[in-house]
């Protein structure tokens, strides 16, 4: 284990509950300084109501959580100053110009406004955006606007990231630039946290996976940690085992025989 | 990005916000850009036309306020008998300001879709939801500003500069009064229920309200015997329960010199009440968010449901299939989404109960033996009244995203979706109403009034085909967002409704004449049959005919 000060992040025994339903079934989590951290898990299996409990989106959970060393449940929003956030589905305000959008998220985070406009633009130059810059995200393609969302969580430079999902939508080659950004990124010591579903990625970027299912971690490691685990070669092979799916075939031919099925009725 | 005149204003109470630990500067660049998205919200059709028609829509359509503004000057005018007279004026200004906050702003209060983007910042929440207070409060100041301009002039020409100043200061506790009260009111709802059942409550709680309100105001009117001005304001203890003689009454006080019990009472209900309440509220606020969240979560699961009389309307009233398809998905849509039924209940219930106050409350001596025998049947217009502004809803979707499939989808007839929706509104919501308004007006006016009740039953059709001819046509129902619902067309709107005027002004002339509303209702029908063809072309079973009304068509 590294040293007590590198820690950045620690969860321990977290639930959580939404009416009667159980969501998070006692997580425990440790993360420090340079990890890049693939969560993955099913649809459901709790994991952006963890990331929006980090993020103090939610807060009557159970359980410790600590971010750079203070305990969330203090409701002193300061621990986030150094935090970047990538939400699913690029949430944001839509009307706003690419530029303003930048502006404003850096100016929540306490940048200076030119500083922060400075820096934007720099920034979507390397994504070649400066061009649409004082266009509204509305205008934007899906790509474009995850670009945005990128930069606008990396504005004003902070030690850990909390990404959604931060690839959908962009094509292969913005892929590879943020992969290798991820590493860059870590190799600085920051933390990286991010949730995707593409497994191949996932195995390729991450230095430590976490799969979480029905609110519990069940595995926890680097992805040769998680082969030795289980039969399967690849990390989607180790998702499939691990989640207990292994009917994907027989529930693939029955879905094509029931749209078949209603085409030969009409 | 614009400076906004309203937050340079805004700027003088810096300290305030500060002492209520608030991040100023935080929530000044928030309202900044809410305001400058307010801004931005262009109906989609513009776009499309490539037209930019930039401002906020919202503050253009203020007009409208100035003009009903002007039925208080009257009260302004007719004497100093000030808990009479600015008990009304302050009725009708908390009656439109509740309105208001209830129909276009619970929206912004509940909203939860920014708070991905705001609380995953280093803001506290207390700045957050004072941020999204402010906001609402500016445009609420905005529609009062609009609303009491010329009233408020015309007191300071009247009755001098303390009166102005009272009722200035007034305005300004109005506005706290309502904004947080409502607020509260949702804080309440907000901790007892949660996903979608907490929002068929609130639902429910906007729709009572905003009846609730029009009822009180009529109760304030009787707490006084208005027979004649000169009324000599009798206390009783029920009246510290209605709010507009809290504002009365300082005027009472401070002009004409009344010390007495129970004015001073009614004045300090009128400072403390709206102080206390943001007090409360800024000690709320933080669990108010919290349970925000609850909007979201759903654990339920449901059935399906499927209405009979739904299935037998659509069979009934369609003739084709793709029409009943449409007649189905909109009676669906105006039973499930909240936002028109919103926009929508409220309109139907005043509708059911004007016609019935109005007659009721009607001074004629010979109690109801007397009314049985005039006209005031007539007052069952209200009904068609409102029929414009609701067949204009038809055309709002909270999913109107989703209405790219009815251009991916292969419909046979566009016209369809109209009529079917058009059919599905009648049938649902203005039928109903009648129905129950007449059952009570037949007991009261006796059978004599069946062949003039089918005279409006007739020219409310005909009035909902007019209102969809004018506002409707070309877009697809419910495939526009309600962002735009107050912006568009409002004199339009007035317009068509003051039409009903017409079809009072025709009905008048011919029930004077024996057997003239037979006439009436044979030219209705005639004017239905033609309009609807013409309306609705394709819809023609014949051939021939169609070919040559479809030749006819404007479009």
């Amino acid at each position: 284990m590294e040293a007590e000060n590198d820690k950045v992040l620690s969860i321990k025994n977290l639930k959580m509950r939404y009416g009667r339903k159980d969501v998070l079934n006692g997580i425990d989590l440790e993360v420090t300084k340079g990890q890049i951290i693939g969560y993955i898990g099913p649809n459901g299996a709790g994991k952006s109501t963890t990331v929006k409990i980090m993020l103090g989106l939610v807060d009557d959970y159970q359980g410790e959580v600590v971010v750079f060393g203070q305990d969330i449940s203090s409701g002193d929003p300061s621990y986030k100053k150094k935090i970047g956030y990538v939400p699913e589905n690029a949430e944001a305000y839509d009307n706003l110009t690419a530029m303003e959008y930048l502006v404003f998220t850096g100016e929540l985070y306490g940048m200076d406004r030119d500083a922060a406009q400075t820096k934007a633009e720099l920034l979507l130059q390397q994504f070649d955006l400066l061009e649409v810059r004082h266009s509204r995200l509305s205008s934007f393609s899906k790509g474009m606007k995850q670009k945005v969302m990128i930069i606008a969580s990396l504005l004003h430079d902070p030690d850990l990231l909390f990404w959604d999902e931060p690839l959908s939508g962009l094509d292969a080659n913005s892929m590879m630039v943020i992969q290798e950004i991820l590493a860059q990124l870590a190799a600085q010591g920051k933390t990286i946290f991010y949730s995707s579903h593409i497994m191949d990625l996932v195995e390729k970027i991450s230095n430590r996976i976490v799969l979480l299912v029905k609110g519990e971690v069940v595995a926890d490691g680097t992805f040769e940690e998680l082969k030795e685990m289980s039969k399967e070669g690849s990390l989607s092979g180790i998702f499939n085992q691990l989640t207990g799916f292994t009917e994907h075939r027989s529930k693939a031919r029955d879905f094509v025989s029931i749209v078949q099925g209603d085409k030969a009725d009409a | 990005m614009r400076e906004f005149q309203s937050l340079k204003f805004l700027s003088i109470f810096k300290g305030l916000f500060t002492i209520l630990g608030v991040d100023y500067a935080a929530m000044e660049k928030i309202l900044q850009i809410k305001l400058t998205m307010d801004e931005r919200r262009v109906p989609t059709i513009f776009q499309d036309a490539g037209k930019k028609k930039e401002g906020n829509q919202f503050l253009k359509s203020l007009w409208i306020y100035g003009l009903y503004s002007l039925i208080l000057v009257p009260f302004l005018l007719i004497g100093e008998n000030y808990i009479f007279q600015l008990s009304l004026v302050f009725g009708i200004v908390l009656f439109i300001l509740m309105t208001s906050m209830i129909s276009d702003f619970s929206a912004v209060l509940l909203d939860v879709r920014d708070k991905n983007i705001l609380q995953t910042k280093p803001i506290s929440r207390k700045t957050i939801a004072a941020a999204k207070i402010v906001h609402i409060m500016i445009y609420m100041a905005f529609v009062a500003g609009s609303f009491t301009a010329i009233p408020f002039f015309v007191g300071l020409y009247k009755h001098g500069f303390l009166f102005s100043l009272i009722f200035l200061i007034e305005l300004l506790l109005t506005v706290l009064l309502v904004v947080v009260l409502t607020s509260l009111l949702y804080l309440v709802i907000l901790r007892f229920f949660d996903g979608e059942k907490l929002k068929d409550i609130i639902n429910y709680v906007q729709i009572l309200l905003s009846v609730g309100v029009v009822v009180g105001y009529q109760v304030l009117i009787r707490s006084f015997e208005f027979a004649n001005v000169e009324t000599v304001y009798v206390f009783s203890w029920w009246h510290l329960l209605i709010p507009p003689l809290w504002y009365g009454a300082p005027f009472e006080v401070f002009l004409n010199g009344d010390f007495s019990s129970h004015f001073m009472a009614f004045t300090a209900l009128a400072a403390l009440v709206p102080i206390l309440a943001i007090y409360c509220y800024a000690k709320l606020m933080p669990s108010f968010e919290r349970n925000l969240e609850k909007l979201l979560s759903d654990t339920k699961t449901r059935r399906q449901k499927r209405s009979w009389l739904d299935e037998i309307g659509a069979l009934l009233f369609c003739r084709s299939k793709e029409e009943r398809t449409f007649f189905r998905f909109a009676a669906t849509m105006m039973k499930k989404e909240r936002e028109f039924k919103l926009k929508v209940f409220p309109a139907l219930g005043i509708a059911i109960f004007f016609p019935l106050l109005f007659v009721f409350s009607y001074p004629a001596e010979g109690g109801l033996e007397e009314i049985s025998k005039s006209s005031m049947f007539l007052f069952i217009y209200f009904c068609n009244f409102m029929i414009p502004s609701l067949v204009y809803m038809l055309k709002f979707s909270e999913g109107y995203k989703g209405s790219w499939l009815f251009k991916a989808a292969s419909i046979e007839r566009a016209s369809h979706a109209h009529s079917g929706a058009l059919k599905a509104f009648f049938a649902k919501l203005y039928f109903p109403v009648f129905i129950a308004v007449s059952f009570v007006f037949v007991w009261i006016f006796t059978a004599r009034i069946v062949p003039d009740l089918a005279a409006v039953f007739l020219g409310a059709l005909l009035q909902t085909l007019i209102a969809h001819k004018v506002v409707n046509e070309g877009d697809f129902p419910f495939s526009a967002s309600f962002e735009f619902a107050q912006d568009t067309g409002t004199a339009k709107m007035l317009l068509l409704s003051l039409l009903t005027g017409v079809f009072i002004g025709v009905h008048f002339i011919a029930a004077s004449y024996t057997y003239g509303i037979y006439i009436y209702i044979a030219l209705l029908l005639a004017a239905l049959w033609i309009g609807w063809q013409k309306v609705f072309p394709e819809n023609k079973k014949l051939g021939k005919e169609n070919s040559n009304l479809a030749l006819n068509r404007t479009d």
